[in-house]
């Protein structure tokens, strides 16, 4: 079931000036209920404008987002919830922290909402631990944690609100292979324990083909291409098209396609095209 | 043996003391050479060294024991004079992580001048040179643009303009490319190798992206302050396990040849890079 949707939203910057610029054209799309969604496209192709659209930072100059078949603008006064309700956590989060201790800035948003303190705690706790941060880490000031420990840290502040739809703009950008999978991985869990719809834009095919269940394609403000994973991958040479990479893998299966080895599309991790050529090599390539 | 390496290290150590004043070991003897017009890729996970161990070579950071000589000077010399520095820094120069935060003018151009000016280069020459850098990184249409409106990939550039400007031997990236789009990563390293190929300057480049690391002459891997691995890309891919180890990856071919070897498939080589691989499994399959 869908539990965002976007019904044909516009959103124009400068409109009106020479200045403007159309960031979304008439797109159109939902986010399945509980899924991992990835969105994806070039800088400039209307990612960022999409996301702070779902949480209502941006007002759509035309259409309609609905949040369970909602229009959020239909009471404005209402849209402090919508916030608690779709938790946003905007690119670079680690320079945003600005209480004295980490446990202090996560429990700022739960605080905010009006919670007991002991919810508070226990949310602060639950939400630590969906990132990977020690309980000693907590008490420690956001000036003696390493860049990526922050990153988490502000993860964490958002999950300890709860919200039923996590979205993250780049949350591993800058990261190394192992701080990446650690923050994806935690984003992940929080998906399937709370229940909760994850969107997580990114410019990481090879991470969308690893943590995401549905991708959204954009290219020049339209949706260009979306689906489930599989889907989407089954049309890598339509991504190829609009200049967006393909994990490496699925570059190489095209490459050998190409050459004349029968290899299925689609394929876009590094097991499903080792299973796929295993069937390839005959007994007179084995040892 | 290499002859007259551009950089020399022996037995490097670095420490940061921190908060209550102790002494954290960062760097714990790291002994490497580079020759001149290496292009050389650190790997090594968040908080190994790698970062540091660039801002020795610059001169940023101040060793606390062992030997660094840098375009034949000993950076440890306690007669090394300011001026001494800033000769150095003119020869080595790096360009950082944060595109918004290395650009100091108005318009691009100034920008790019910035260097030499206070080089004191006579002003026909700042001329020239600024406008050969801007033409090497692709940036001459962008001369009078403001850098605020640029691209993060053009704003790299810029900043490698800026570097050029001061006609150094080297060039060190400081996950350089980490916060840009693939397109700008593209635009930057493309930029990076042909000033290696075409110009000879030696490049270093500090990155988590193994797909860049595959395309550099030489990987040095360090983790905990050491050097674990340092060889062309194929001899240091060709050890998944270490790599994981330290908190790395490989790339996804390299990965698909061990994964199909382990299951008895016989295939020889350690690819890295898409067309190698493709080379390697059309050969083995005969269909060429």
């Amino acid at each position: 079931m869908a539990v965002l949707t976007l019904e044909h939203v516009s959103y124009i910057y400068g409109e009106g000036t020479p200045f403007e610029i159309r960031a979304l054209d008439d797109v159109s799309l939902s986010v399945r209920e509980g899924t991992v969604t990835g969105i994806i496209g070039h800088t400039g192709s209307g990612k960022s404008t999409m996301v702070q659209l779902f949480n209502g930072l941006e007002k759509p100059t035309a259409g309609r987002v609905l949040l369970d078949g909602k229009d959020i603008w239909a009471e404005p006064k209402k849209m402090r919830d919508i916030r608690f309700r779709v938790g946003l956590v905007m690119q670079y989060p680690e320079y945003q922290l600005f209480e004295e201790t980490i446990r202090a800035d996560i429990a700022f948003g739960p605080r905010n909402m009006g919670l007991t303190e002991e919810e508070i705690s226990r949310r602060t706790k639950e939400a630590a631990a969906f990132v990977g941060l020690e309980e000693a880490l907590l008490d420690r000031s956001p000036f003696e944690l390493s860049g990526g420990q922050k990153r988490r840290a502000a993860i964490a502040g958002i999950m300890a609100m709860r919200p039923e739809i996590l979205v993250l703009d780049e949350p591993a950008a800058g990261l190394d292979p192992r701080g990446r999978d650690a923050i994806l991985e935690g984003i992940r869990a929080y998906g399937k324990e709370t229940g909760s719809t994850v969107i997580i834009v990114s410019h990481s095919m090879e991470d969308m083909a690893a943590y995401c269940d549905d991708i959204v394609v954009m290219a020049q403000a339209k949706v260009c291409l979306s689906g489930t994973r599989d889907e989407v991958f089954a049309n890598a040479k339509r991504l190829t098209d609009v200049g967006l990479d393909v994990p490496q893998i699925t570059h190489l299966m095209m490459k050998l396609r190409a050459r004349g080895v029968a290899v299925p599309e689609g394929i876009y991790t590094v097991e499903a095209a080792s299973a796929a050529l295993r069937k390839l090599f005959g007994k007179g390539h084995t040892v | 043996m290499m002859k007259e390496p551009f950089i020399h290290t022996k037995d490097l150590c670095y420490s940061y003391s921190d908060e209550n004043g102790l002494q954290q070991p960062v760097l714990r003897g790291i002994t490497l050479d580079i020759a001149k017009g290496e292009y050389v890729a650190i790997l090594g996970h968040n908080g190994s060294g790698k970062s540091t161990l660039a801002k020795l070579f610059n001169m940023i950071l101040e060793p606390d024991s062992g030997e660094l000589f840098v375009a034949g000077q000993d950076l440890t010399s306690p007669t090394l004079t300011e001026d001494d520095f800033y000769a150095l820094r003119r020869q080595v120069g790096m360009v950082f992580q944060n595109p918004d935060n290395q650009l100091v003018a108005t318009i691009v151009e100034d920008d790019v001048a910035f260097g030499p000016e206070n080089l004191g280069v006579p002003s026909a020459e700042i001329r020239a040179r600024v406008d050969a850098a801007l033409a090497t990184v692709g940036m001459t249409s962008y001369a009078r643009h403001e850098p605020h409106r640029l691209s993060g990939g053009q704003k790299q550039r810029v900043a490698i303009a800026g570097i050029l400007a001061m006609e150094p031997n080297c060039i060190i990236l400081d996950e350089a490319t980490a916060m840009l789009d693939p397109s700008g990563r593209k635009e930057v390293i493309e930029t990076v190798e042909a000033l290696n190929r075409e110009k000879g300057i030696t490049v270093l480049s500090i990155t988590h992206y193994m797909n860049e690391a595959a395309r550099a002459d030489r990987v040095i891997v360090i983790d905990d302050g050491v050097v674990i691995m340092d060889g062309t890309p194929r001899e240091v891919f060709a050890d998944p396990a270490r790599l994981l180890a330290a908190g790395l990856d490989v790339p996804q071919c390299t990965s698909l040849v061990h994964a199909l070897r382990a299951e008895g498939v016989a295939l020889e080589g350690d690819p890295v890079t898409v067309e190698e691989c493709a080379d390697l499994i059309c050969r083995a399959l005969e269909v060429i």
